[in-house]
């Protein structure tokens, strides 16, 4: 007898996902508790740091950039591959991505959300947030918008704002459908968020016009965020930083740290909520395989970034990379090349592949690979610069580990309250996937 | 039409639905709107369906970022002209950059706003006049006739396998 499922309909979609829908269990609002609690932690210590001063952190001389900006770096580079599924590959009419671009696109807003957080924690004094915003003010003085610090700004907002209103936009029809399916309170939300959605064909002329523009438009801001994001380092002369590779190294690492970061989210979802059918091995398969093609540009990277050292005979660039390699933070390195490049190699393997257990761990691999990519980029350069004398070492300290830990809890703890009240894969999308015949068999 | 009507249609897929709209056209009746749970290229093809004027808002939205990103950049820098970095003033390059964000910013700020107006959005209103079932799986199709031909229109309608309903 044939495993295959039968082919899925519309109904089949629609009966999916609204019945992750209904209400929660005990189990699942334990989760919430605890991260939630986890949020706290992370809250208290920031509360902690802003009444005794940004000295509770572990960063001093000659370290000033610790694991705030490791990571405001990693989670904008997890955001990133949110838009790469649903903008990039919505271009490229690649309907695989369907069942996954609603999660990769609230995957994208809530990393964003949180990374937006760490240039307010790391600037100690964070009421003082308005010095990088061009508001007119008493002192008459201006941000220094040759700065890359004030391009990211600009581009991280940009970036928060845009992917909010793709999801948002992207979501209507759907909100429409929950809309229809429901009675009372929850039927007056959604009634009030679908904005009066019919699927008149008008609507539909708009609406899919005005998609393509978004994925259009999504499509080189999210080149441009991360690479003003390496410029905040390759536009300093610090060895290590100032090279021209960044930018394409970051977007790249950014866009590998971002998948494995949708397979970690994408494989319990699929297994509680039950949407073997819709997010099937295939899909999970595909991302697998574009996990090998980013780890293989950011190993590229990695080799590059040795060899120009080498190759450009500069003594303070040459012991930057030699500290890196053998120093106080190598394990970190090995750390990052292993998870970063090694691990995703098994995927080369079909039935790894296929195997959902082989897939979450490489992807929890890369995901901590690529946190210490950050790690290692940030403070082996800046504790090892021009001067010997005023070299130094950094380790975080409790308050930023709970910050840390409280940015993680904050991330996973939205997610779950979206997908649980929010439809968290397209229908609509799904459906357009059946409607052209490329739907799961 | 003085004393208009509007029959409402429901069909169980698109293909009877599209060929509901065709046939239609070689009536007096005129086809008011359709509505369906996808886009759908087939009944676009059936319908007088004019390319839709988001992309206008898009594009003045992206032009009207670029210029007011780069002035931003270039005003703040002239109130204090100080060389930085040995650049100048009013440096191209970097201030490419803000304009380049918020020509993004912009355009996508312009392309909701298409949406918005092109789509009279909200409007609570329409959701009387529509079965909930066509945001599922079936596709509407509503049609106008003279209140003489409603029962006509209705006969039309159900021959092509539809479930009737006339609409206020």
């Amino acid at each position: 007898m044939s495993d295959r499922p039968s082919r899925l309909t519309f109904e089949a979609v629609e009966k999916s996902v609204l019945a992750t829908l209904t209400p929660a269990s005990r189990r699942y609002w334990a989760a919430v508790g605890l991260l939630g609690l986890g949020v706290l932690v992370g809250a208290g210590c920031w509360a902690y740091q802003i009444a005794v001063g940004v000295g509770v952190a572990g960063m001093n001389n000659p370290v000033a950039w610790g694991t705030y900006l490791i990571n405001f770096v990693f989670w904008v580079g997890i955001a990133h591959s949110g838009t790469l599924i649903s903008a990039i590959l919505h271009l490229m009419r690649a309907s695989w991505r369907n069942p996954i671009a609603r999660a990769a696109e609230t995957m994208t807003v809530f990393a964003v959300c949180v990374a937006g957080l760490f240039p307010f924690i790391h600037l100690g004094r964070a009421w003082m947030v308005y010095y990088m915003l061009p508001v007119p003010n008493q002192r008459h003085l201006w941000q220094n918008f040759q700065s890359p610090l004030m391009f990211d700004v600009v581009a991280i907002s940009t970036y928060l704002a845009v992917s909010s209103l793709f999801w948002y936009t992207g979501m209507l029809p759907d909100l429409a459908i929950v809309r229809d399916h429901s009675k009372g309170a929850k039927k007056r939300i959604f009634t009030f968020l679908s904005l009066g959605w019919t699927g008149a064909h008008e609507q539909w002329r708009h609406y899919t016009r005005a998609y393509l523009f978004f994925a259009a438009l999504a499509t080189p801001l999210v080149i441009s965020v991360h690479s003003v994001v390496s410029w905040d380092f390759a536009l300093g002369v610090v060895p290590g930083w100032h090279t021209t590779i960044f930018a394409p190294y970051f977007v790249a690492g950014a866009i590998h740290s971002g998948l494995a970061m949708v397979l970690t989210l994408m494989i319990p979802l699929r297994k509680i909520f039950r949407y073997e059918r819709i997010i099937t091995i295939e899909v999970l398969e595909n991302v697998a395989k574009t996990i090998i093609f980013t780890g293989l540009i950011v190993a590229f990277a990695y080799g590059t970034e040795f060899f120009m050292a080498w190759y450009s005979q500069n003594p303070v660039e040459m012991e930057v990379f030699r500290y890196r390699l053998t120093g106080d933070y190598a394990p970190g390195f090995w750390i990052m090349v292993m998870c970063n490049t090694v691990a995703p190699l098994v995927f080369f393997v079909k039935s790894a592949r296929r195997s959902t257990r082989v897939l979450f761990t490489v992807s929890i691999l890369v995901n901590i690979g690529m946190w210490f990519e950050r790690f290692v980029i940030i403070i082996t350069s800046v504790s090892r610069d021009f001067i010997p004398h005023a070299w130094g070492r950094y380790a975080p300290t409790w308050v930023e580990f709970g910050i840390m830990l409280g940015s993680f809890c904050l991330f996973f703890f939205l997610f779950i309250v979206f997908v649980k009240h929010m439809p968290s894969v397209s229908m609509t999308e799904m459906k357009e996937m059946l409607q052209e015949g490329g739907g799961h068999d | 039409m003085t004393d208009a009507r509007t029959v409402l249609g429901v069909f169980p897929d698109e293909k009877s639905a599209v060929s509901a709209v065709w046939a239609l056209k070689k009536t007096p009746w005129t086809v008011k709107t359709v509505y369906s749970p996808v886009p759908s290229p087939e009944m676009a093809a059936a319908l007088p369906v004019r390319p839709s004027r988001v992309g206008y808002f898009t594009l003045v939205g992206g032009i009207l970022g670029f210029f007011l990103g780069f002035a931003l950049a270039a005003y703040t820098s002239l109130q204090w002209k100080l060389i930085v970095g040995g650049k100048p003033v009013v440096a191209l390059v970097p201030f490419f950059i803000v304009g380049f964000e918020f020509t993004i910013l912009f355009a996508v700020i312009g392309n909701v706003a298409g949406l918005i107006h092109q789509m009279k959005l909200p409007d609570y209103k329409a959701l009387k006049n529509r079965d909930p079932r066509c945001t599922g799986r079936h596709f509407g199709v509503a049609a106008v006739c003279p209140g003489a031909d409603v029962d006509k229109l209705t006969e039309f309608l159900q021959q092509k396998g539809a479930e009737t309903r006339m609409m206020p």
